[in-house]
């Protein structure tokens, strides 16, 4: 008994922490993969839409006191209107779109956004304090579960499989991988491309910022933080398949429990360098992703 | 329109080019300017707040007694935003743009240890106020001098301070993976082996991550009496939350400063808040501590900002003072005569105590230990200078409110 207490909970505690966490990721990826996957795009601005979507839902908080768990609709909301105006007004009229122009904007546009938010908000963090944070439920005598992570993986995966059902079984998902597979034919069956691409990139953006939005109770806000996530969500959307959104999700949860893992029993030193190996190692020996090459 | 540019401009290039000579040179005839590197964004952003803080006060102070060698004072910043990359090119535009004679920074070991071959190779003196890593002043430079006490000290307080409450064996070091973290682990690890401590583990982590939990439950199942952290300020808010979440429960939370000695690290606000109470920590300097000065600085402190300091902004205010009396008794503001001053300096009584620099560039700083007590920082060893009993042990999350 006393030697099953010793490596099983640590065990099943970790992986518990590493699936909470890994939620997050997950709805963070498959906002870059709905990008990468209908649009090809490689999206720079991502970590900055989701340092937005977190200031968005602080200063409703501080406004009107209702938490994040409720503001991340708000984040949602006007994450999309972001994205989809970005989309509209910046990346349409890249000419040819090509790849290099776009990752240009992208990155000028993440630029144009930190600084334009630290020229509002100053460089320095925020946090908020909910009640919520110090309530943990117990499940056993061993396990804990932190309920403001618990609260943030219930909604990140409602969402994560609303997303997923909005591309598999509505009409704008159906022209989304439309255009995913082929986008020069598709106007010729009536899809506006640029509104599916819009939206889609709207999405996207709405998705990076519910992330934020959830990851605030737990976490501090300042202007540079959301390039780590954005860093992580390359590797998910390699991981998950080159734009397989479910694929990104699966990959953020296994990111997740990887990261918590290497920390219980190899140090948390190595979790990064662990993402990457799996990252260099997916795109070398199996380029179209570990969850198979089906896109979007 | 286009007639509208042609007018317009010449005329911005002129404001521009106007503007660019007003900032000054070499020779802006009376002014003496002092460079400061710090980090006024990024992840250290608080600190560098604290820094800008302490030397906007020492400049006010230095001003209004009519400036250094009857020139007006003026602070160069450049802002690494917490990165070491930044801090070397930082020290290129203070040195070879702005020829400033003296430095004063970074923030974090670091960014500090990074600049050290830089400003030896341009021979300049650099006066380093909070870089703890003991790194930076083992490089044999005769250009650096560093008015903080450093990691070693740290160590060898910290288990002084163990020895003489309740003297436990076992103990874990958490650390940052970077040069602060590095040389506070290795001066720890050493220390403790002397003293006679078992240590049980030794964790490194990847800064500003949001789930420390991995890590702890790591921590404790090997159960150490003790843990030893050190980390910088946002970090330190992270780990003690999770620290109540994976239910760890070691008898003393001792730390290396930094994170667990901000003045916003026991404030809910901006801080661990109630998460903070009962841990321990390293402190180079107090509010209440003894020397001349200090509470005065506390109180223009707070004037300020409406906070009141930690050490962090003390020391930027000191090495501010300190470089200025340098100037002074070198009688010029060339790097050469100012770096000879700084060697023979010698300040009995500044508010963040005497100052004087050893061979390697060492001022040798008395460190305390304090206890988050009730949200406040309360001086616990040496015995000397305490204000009150440390609480020991740590009472269990579970019996906390």
């Amino acid at each position: 008994m006393e030697s099953v207490v010793n490596w099983f909970y640590p065990l099943i505690q970790a992986i518990l922490n590493g699936l909470l966490t890994g939620a997050l990721y997950a709805l963070i990826g498959m906002g870059m993969a709905l990008i990468f996957g209908v649009m090809r795009i490689v999206n720079f601005t991502h970590g900055a839409f989701l340092m937005l979507g977190m200031y968005v839902s602080y200063v409703f908080f501080l406004k009107t006191g209702i938490n994040p768990y409720l503001g991340f609709m708000v984040s949602g909301a006007i994450l999309f209107v972001i994205g989809y105006a970005v989309y509209m007004g910046l990346l349409r009229r890249i000419p040819g779109q090509v790849d290099f122009m776009v990752i240009l904007v992208t990155l000028g546009l993440a630029l144009i956004i930190t600084d334009g938010v630290q020229l509002v908000f100053g460089a320095d963090y925020h946090q908020i304090n909910l009640p919520l944070v110090a309530r943990n439920f117990r499940l056993g005598t061993q396990i804990f579960v932190n309920a403001p992570w618990l609260l943030s993986f219930v909604i990140a995966l409602v969402l994560a499989v609303a997303l997923y059902l909005v591309v598999t079984h509505t009409m704008f998902g159906r022209a989304a991988r439309a255009i995913a597979q082929n986008p020069y034919p598709s106007p010729l069956m009536g899809i506006n491309v640029n509104r599916v691409q819009a939206i889609s990139f709207g999405i996207g953006a709405a998705a990076a910022g519910v992330a934020g939005a959830l990851l605030l109770p737990v976490f501090y806000l300042y202007p540079g933080v959301g390039s780590q996530f954005e860093l992580k969500s390359f590797v998910m959307v390699v991981l998950g398949g080159m734009g397989s959104i479910q694929g990104a999700a699966i990959a953020g949860l296994v990111l997740g429990v990887v990261e918590s893992l290497t920390s219980l029993y190899w140090g948390n030193e190595w979790a990064l360098a662990v993402d990457f190996v799996i990252f260099i190692l997916v795109l070398s020996l199996k380029p179209s992703g570990i969850f198979g090459s089906q896109r979007a | 329109m286009k007639r509208i540019h042609v007018v317009i401009s010449p005329v911005i290039f002129a404001i521009v080019i106007t503007w660019a000579g007003c900032k000054g040179g070499p020779g802006a005839g009376n002014t003496i300017r002092i460079g400061v590197m710090t980090s006024l964004t990024g992840s250290n952003a608080a600190f560098g707040q604290a820094h800008k803080n302490g030397y906007t006060i020492a400049l006010e102070e230095i001003n209004a007694k009519g400036g250094l060698l009857g020139k007006k004072v003026e602070l160069d910043y450049y802002d690494d935003q917490s990165r070491p990359d930044q801090a070397v090119q930082g020290v290129s535009k203070l040195v070879d743009q702005d020829h400033v004679p003296v430095l004063l920074g970074a923030y974090s070991s670091e960014s500090t240890r990074a600049i050290v071959p830089v400003v030896t190779q341009k021979q300049v003196p650099l006066v380093m106020p909070t870089a703890v890593a003991d790194n930076v002043v083992e490089t044999g430079s005769p250009w650096v001098f560093r008015i903080c006490a450093g990691s070693g000290s740290y160590a060898t307080v910290t288990l002084d301070f163990l020895k003489n409450n309740g003297d436990p064996k076992t103990l874990a070091i958490v650390y940052e993976n970077t040069n602060f973290g590095q040389s506070n682990n290795k001066s720890m690890t050493t220390a403790a082996q002397a003293a006679g401590l078992k240590l049980v583990d030794s964790e490194a982590y990847q800064a500003s991550s949001p789930d420390y939990k991995s890590l702890l439950q790591r921590v404790k199942s090997k159960n150490p009496e003790v843990i030893y952290f050190a980390s910088y300020l946002l970090d330190a808010g992270t780990l003690m939350r999770q620290a109540e979440q994976v239910n760890l429960n070691p008898k003393y939370y001792t730390s290396a400063g930094t994170g667990f000695a901000a003045a916003e690290f026991p404030t809910p606000d901006k801080g661990a808040g109630k998460y903070a109470e009962y841990t321990f920590s390293v402190s180079q300097w107090l509010p209440a501590a003894r020397w001349k000065g200090s509470s005065e600085f506390d109180e223009k402190y707070f004037k300020l900002t409406n906070t009141h300091p930690a050490y962090h902004g003390m020391e930027a205010y000191a090495a501010l003072i300190v470089a200025a009396a340098a100037i002074e008794n070198a009688k010029s503001a060339q790097p050469q005569p100012i770096r000879d001053a700084l060697k023979a300096l010698n300040l009995p009584d500044t508010p963040f105590g005497p100052v004087k620099f050893d061979a390697r560039g060492q001022n040798a700083h008395p460190v305390l230990v304090t206890q988050v007590q009730g949200g406040q920082y309360k001086v616990v060893w040496p015995a000397d200078a305490a204000q009150t009993k440390p609480i020991i042990p740590t009472p269990p999350w579970s019996e906390r409110k």
